[in-house]
Order: C-alpha cells, then sequence, then structure tokens
C-alpha cells in the first residue's frame, strides 16, 4: 500500500452545492452523516413502535440505551435534566452511530472530523452557558470560584478556572476526534504492514489488526458515552451551581 | 492533516447541523415518546404488582395473626373446660365419696343397734329362762311350801340380787 494513513479521511466535493455563498456540497462525509441518522431513525423508530411489556430484542436494546441515558441525566443534573433527554439521546446516538458505522470497512467516520466534534462541543458548551446565565443570572460567574476558596486565592482561581472553563469545549472536540482518528490510523497502518509483510511476517500485524479492531469497538463505544456523559456534566454545573449542595435549597 | 482542510467545514457544519436536527426532531416527535413510555409502563407495572403483593403479604400476616389469636383463645378456653371439668370430677368424687362414707357409716350403726338389741333380747331371754329354771329348782327344793307368788318374789329378789352385783 502506497497511500498515506491519513489518506482514508480526504474528502472530495462529489456534488458541488451552494446557497447564498455558502459551499454545502455534498462529500463522502456528508453522506454518511446521512447513513447514520437514517440507521439510528429507523431502529429506534423500530424500537419504538413495538411497545411490548415484555420487550425483543431491538426494543430491549433500545430500552437499554434509554435507561442508560436517562440515569446519566439524573445522576448528573436530576429531575429538571430530563427536558434535555431528547437533545442528549439523540448527540449519544449520533456520535455511537457514527463511531461504529465508521468501523465498517470502506466507510467514513464522520466523528473523525474535527469540525464535527468541534460543532458538538460547541453547541454543548454554548447550551450550558446559556442555561447558567438563564437560571442562575450573574450569579453563575461563580462557578469561576469554587467553593471553599479561600479569599486570598480568588484572583489566582479565577484565571485558572477561565482556562478550564475554555478548555472544557477544546478537550471535549478534540478527545472525540482524536481517539476516531488514531485508532483508524492505527488499523489502516497495521493493516497496510499486514498486505506489505507477505504471508511469512503478515500474519503478526494482522493479529494485531484484528485486536485493535475489537479495541476499537470499545474505544467506539466509550467515546460516545465520554462525551455525553461530559455533556451532562457541563448542563449539570450549568443545572447546579457548585454541585449538589445548591440543588438542596 | 485532511481534517484541518476548510474547504469543507462550511458543507460539513451545514449538513452536520441539518442532519441531527432532522435526527433530534425524528426522534423526538416518533421514537422517544414511544420508548419512554414503554419503559414506564413497565416500571409502573413492575411497582403495582410490587405494591399488590406487599398488600396480599401484610393481609397474609394479618390473617395469620388473626388465627393465631382465634387458636390461642380456643386454646384458653378448652384449659378453662378441662380445668371446670377437673373441678367438677373432683367435686363428685368427693361428694361420693362423702356420701358412702356417711352410708357406711349409717349402715355400721344401724348394725350396731342391732346387734345391741339383738343381745338385749338375748340376755332378756337368758334371764326369763334363767329365772324358770331357778323356779324348777326351787320348786323341787321347797316342794310346793311356797305359793308361786311367793316362789316368783324370792327368784326376782335372787335376781335383782344378782344383777347389782354384776352390772351390765
Amino acid at each position: 500500500m502506497e497511500e498515506s494513513p491519513l489518506h482514508q479521511f480526504e474528502l472530495h466535493n462529489w456534488i458541488p452545492l451552494s446557497i447564498g455563498g455558502l459551499d454545502i456540497s455534498i462529500n463522502k462525509a456528508v453522506i454518511f452523516m446521512w447513513i447514520i441518522i437514517a440507521v439510528a431513525a429507523i431502529l429506534m423508530i423500530m424500537a419504538g413502535s413495538s411497545r411490548k411489556l415484555v420487550p425483543g430484542k431491538l426494543q430491549s436494546l433500545a430500552e437499554m440505551m434509554v435507561e442508560f441515558i436517562r440515569n446519566m441525566i439524573l445522576d448528573t443534573m436530576g429531575k429538571d435534566g430530563m427536558r434535555f433527554f431528547p437533545f442528549v439521546a439523540t448527540l449519544f446516538l449520533f456520535i455511537l452511530f457514527s463511531n461504529y458505522i465508521g468501523l465498517i470497512p470502506g466507510t467514513y467516520t464522520v466523528t473523525s472530523q474535527i469540525v464535527v466534534t468541534a460543532v458538538f462541543s460547541c453547541v454543548v458548551y454554548g447550551l450550558s452557558l446559556v442555561l447558567g446565565f438563564w437560571l442562575h443570572g450573574a450569579k453563575f460567574l461563580g462557578i469561576l470560584i469554587p467553593p471553599g476558596t479561600p479569599g486570598w486565592l480568588v484572583p489566582l482561581m479565577i484565571p485558572i478556572e477561565i482556562i478550564s472553563q475554555l478548555a472544557r469545549p477544546v478537550s471535549l472536540a478534540v478527545r472525540l476526534f482524536a481517539n476516531m482518528t488514531a485508532g483508524h490510523v492505527m488499523l489502516v497502518v497495521l493493516f497496510s504492514l499486514t498486505v506489505g509483510g507477505g504471508l511469512l511476517i503478515g500474519w503478526l500485524p494482522f493479529v494485531f489488526t484484528v485486536a485493535i479492531y475489537g479495541l476499537e469497538f470499545g474505544i467506539a463505544f466509550i467515546q460516545a458515552y465520554i462525551f455525553t456523559i461530559l455533556t451532562c456534566v457541563y448542563l449539570g454545573d450549568a443545572f447546579h451551581l457548585h454541585g449538589h449542595d445548591e440543588h438542596a435549597h | 492533516m485532511p481534517q484541518f482542510e476548510s474547504t469543507f467545514f462550511s458543507s460539513l457544519i451545514f449538513w452536520e447541523v441539518i442532519s441531527f436536527g432532522i435526527l433530534l426532531f425524528v426522534l423526538y416527535k416518533y421514537a422517544f415518546p414511544g420508548i419512554l413510555s414503554a419503559l414506564e409502563e413497565r416500571e409502573k407495572k413492575i411497582k403495582d404488582s410490587l405494591d399488590q403483593a406487599e398488600l396480599h403479604r401484610s393481609e397474609a400476616e394479618r390473617r395469620l395473626k388473626e388465627y393465631e389469636a382465634k387458636l390461642s383463645a380456643a386454646g384458653k378456653e378448652a384449659e378453662a373446660i378441662l380445668a371446670a371439668t377437673k373441678e367438677r370430677a373432683q367435686r363428685l368424687l368427693e361428694e361420693n365419696e362423702q356420701r358412702l362414707t356417711a352410708e357406711a357409716e349409717r349402715i355400721k350403726g344401724d348394725a350396731t343397734r342391732e346387734i345391741e338389741q339383738e343381745r338385749r333380747k338375748a340376755l332378756q331371754d337368758i334371764r326369763t329362762q334363767t329365772t324358770e329354771l331357778a323356779l324348777m329348782v326351787a320348786e323341787k327344793v321347797v316342794q310346793r311350801s311356797l305359793t308361786e307368788s311367793d316362789q316368783r318374789r324370792f327368784a326376782d329378789e335372787a335376781l335383782e340380787a344378782l344383777s347389782k352385783s354384776h352390772p351390765r
């Protein structure tokens, strides 16, 4: 294989399109976004329409997922957070299906595009800021001073907390993007070694390819989970300024 | 890295927002209500079943207590009846004993009296016969020197003296 391992992430405009000077050409990633939402929507609607008391496989799986996200929301945001259930669940499903569909050879991993993960993280972080200021007003700025900070540390804590706040959307976006990219790069590198190594030594990288592929299956879920739980945590911070003691009264 | 080629950013952002929006709408409208309501229904069903079971359990417990109370009451009653019966039997026994004792006493008294009577009668007989015998003897001795009334008087006097010297 002569190709660069990054070749897989390259995009080409298949159908040039633009509205109002904005380039919205259809490329491989866009097609896979459509596939993702189609698969996710079809599976979830099928699962949601059966509504049996004793669920079948698909219904169980969908219910497990819904319960999973519901518990995540209840743990971090409390009962009020259920208003964000559709958003959080859709986010989880979009990322999960994107990660998993991307694992099928020949497909495109949408979440390996930094701009895609950045949009999600900016929306999530923006939402948490809006929610925080909407619920607490100017008092939400108190998030920059952790509870129990001695007075003389405040001037130091505020810049540190600003940095940590700004790191939130960046780390959220980069974590998912980097994990997906690195995983796929590693798979391509190992597989090209398999092909290049021939029968004599090629089996060794092939074993690794299979092992890493299995690992990537786990990572695909874990990264979707991490993105979602951090979304919940950030939104939860906006709900309960300074953790759960605020929640009590 | 191809991911940092900004030429595709606009179309990716645009289609991401559109796709996400569509998915959110579709799931919100058609999938989540069904799944959530199925979950809630099941939760409710399980909770109801548990409540029902709890209700049955407490009902069973109440009945058990009731039965136990009844059982112990019946036991007490049986004990009371037994005690009363025992007491009555004891009383009857005592009564019987007393009656029998009295009866025996009475029979004994009767017998004593009868014996006494017989004894007296026998003594009387003996006295009469002795008197007659004495008379016969005296008659033989005196050879009709005395009248019968004299003889009887002497004999009576003799007997008097006899009975005085030998009181019964």
